[in-house]
């Protein structure tokens, strides 16, 4: 027995709106993430002109680099695993509704943490979440209660807004970052990171995003921010540029030129590169390394933040795209259904007529 | 001089200028054309810059670095100020 008629309609309503709903927000996420690519693309140009800065002054400068860009010996402990004092970032989005995108990475992560045998209650690792998706399973894995903060807009870092540490162990979480991050909101976050180095609680910063190449395609990234080195950097801002869509041939526009390195005797930079010595620093060059480093590793985080938020609106995307397209092909299935059994109604009706007129003859 | 001054939002400012006045770790500078070559870091301040038509631009910058390059370009990069 088919189903019945007023039953298909239900069933037709609720997939019509579903697929609505699926639909708009398809297209809000496409915009979106149209929007944190720009955002990315535009601070592009900075990122060139720190990382030229520092190249500058690494090569004028014999002095000893700032703690932030040295690599520090990791000892490994008394059981032989673990990789020292390490942080672990891990980046996702705050809301589901985006496919594999959070699955995805945190699988990476857990895999990592498998091979590198990392020990999530292991009080020589501290994690911490951006994401709320992110803190949920670090909760689950390391047992503790996440210490959960939201940075605000337009809010300068200042160090009580920073979460404080438990002892030992601990797990902290950035959640509600929102879209387009702006540069005060990751503030924090570089904040802590850089101090924790700093001070020596940890050597090394290790981060888990998605990168963005294409609107199809987000891998997942491992990266060490910390200690920061230039090579990392200059990938990172490479990285910037999807590799195929609107803004893909960005690359090829005078406006955002490729990094180059200034190698003697390649064009444009030989005769900056002959002339550094000449340069005079200002207070002094150990102070503006300083200062450039910190800048550096906000500017990483930066980008790291709106390449995730690029990633997951684009993984949002294509969820929903699949979606709302199985919505519509059920909607079809369901009305050609709804019709059948209409069709097949009308047919007994007039059988049950054209019998009930013979039988009166 | 060129000038270009970026921040990790937009580029502020591109073209030619005739003087930059900022606020720099070792007091307030004025940068000519063909000032030497300079590094220095910024303070909290507003950034003054002339241009070739006596227009006078201002950016409010929190910090950030100078630089003056051989070659008679000016390269700011700015956190701007809330």
């Amino acid at each position: 027995m088919a189903e019945s008629l007023q039953n298909l309609k239900l069933r037709q309503k609720g997939v019509h709106n579903i697929n609505q709903i699926t639909k708009a927000m398809e297209l809000v996420a496409a915009t979106k993430m149209r929007r944190s690519q720009e955002i990315a693309l535009a601070s592009r140009p900075y990122a060139f002109a720190a990382l030229d800065l520092l190249s500058n002054l690494s090569r004028i400068t014999h002095e000893e680099l700032p703690p932030l860009l040295q690599k520090r010996e990791v000892v490994p402990d008394a059981h032989g695993v673990g990789a020292g004092r390490t942080t672990y970032v891990v980046v996702t989005s705050d809301k589901g509704l985006a496919g594999s995108f959070n699955n995805a990475l945190l699988r990476d992560f857990e895999k990592y943490a498998t091979r590198e045998r990392i020990d999530f209650r292991d009080p020589h690792n501290t994690f911490v979440a951006i994401g709320q998706k992110a803190a949920q399973f670090l909760e689950k894995k390391t047992g503790l209660q996440c210490e959960k903060f939201t940075p605000l807009e337009k809010s300068r870092p200042a160090a009580a807004d920073v979460p404080r540490e438990t002892q030992g162990r601990s797990l902290m979480g950035f959640v509600r970052v929102g879209d387009y991050v702006s540069v005060a909101q990751v503030a924090p976050i570089a904040h802590l990171l850089t101090s924790g180095f700093l001070e020596e609680k940890w050597d090394r910063v290790i981060v888990f995003s998605t990168n963005f190449r294409s609107a199809l395609r987000q891998d997942v990234l491992v990266r060490e921010i910390l200690p920061v080195t230039f090579e990392k950097l200059k990938k990172t801002a490479e990285e910037l540029i999807p590799e195929t869509g609107r803004f893909a041939e960005l690359v090829k526009t005078h406006r955002i030129p490729l990094f180059t390195s200034p190698k003697p005797g390649e064009g444009g930079f030989t005769e900056s590169s002959k002339k550094i010595p000449e340069y005079l620093i200002e207070p002094a060059p150990r102070e503006v390394l300083d200062e450039l480093a910190a800048h550096l590793v906000l500017m990483e985080i930066y980008h790291l933040v709106l390449e995730a938020n690029a990633s997951e609106h684009a993984a949002r995307r294509m969820a929903m795209k699949s979606a709302s397209d199985n919505a519509s092909e059920l909607s079809a299935a369901l009305s050609l259904e709804y019709n059948k059994s209409r069709q097949a109604l009308i047919t007994r009706e007039i059988i049950e007529i054209t019998a009930g007129a013979d039988s009166l003859k | 001089m060129k000038l270009a001054i970026y921040s990790l939002k937009k580029v502020l400012y591109e073209g030619e200028v005739a003087s930059v006045n900022c606020k720099t770790a070792m007091g307030e500078i004025t940068v000519l054309a063909h000032h030497r070559p300079l590094i220095s870091v910024l303070m909290p301040g507003t950034v003054k810059v002339t241009d070739e038509a006596k227009q006078e631009h201002y950016f409010p910058v929190q910090s950030g670095f100078l630089e003056v390059n051989a070659m008679n370009q000016v390269k700011i990069i700015a956190d701007e100020a809330q």
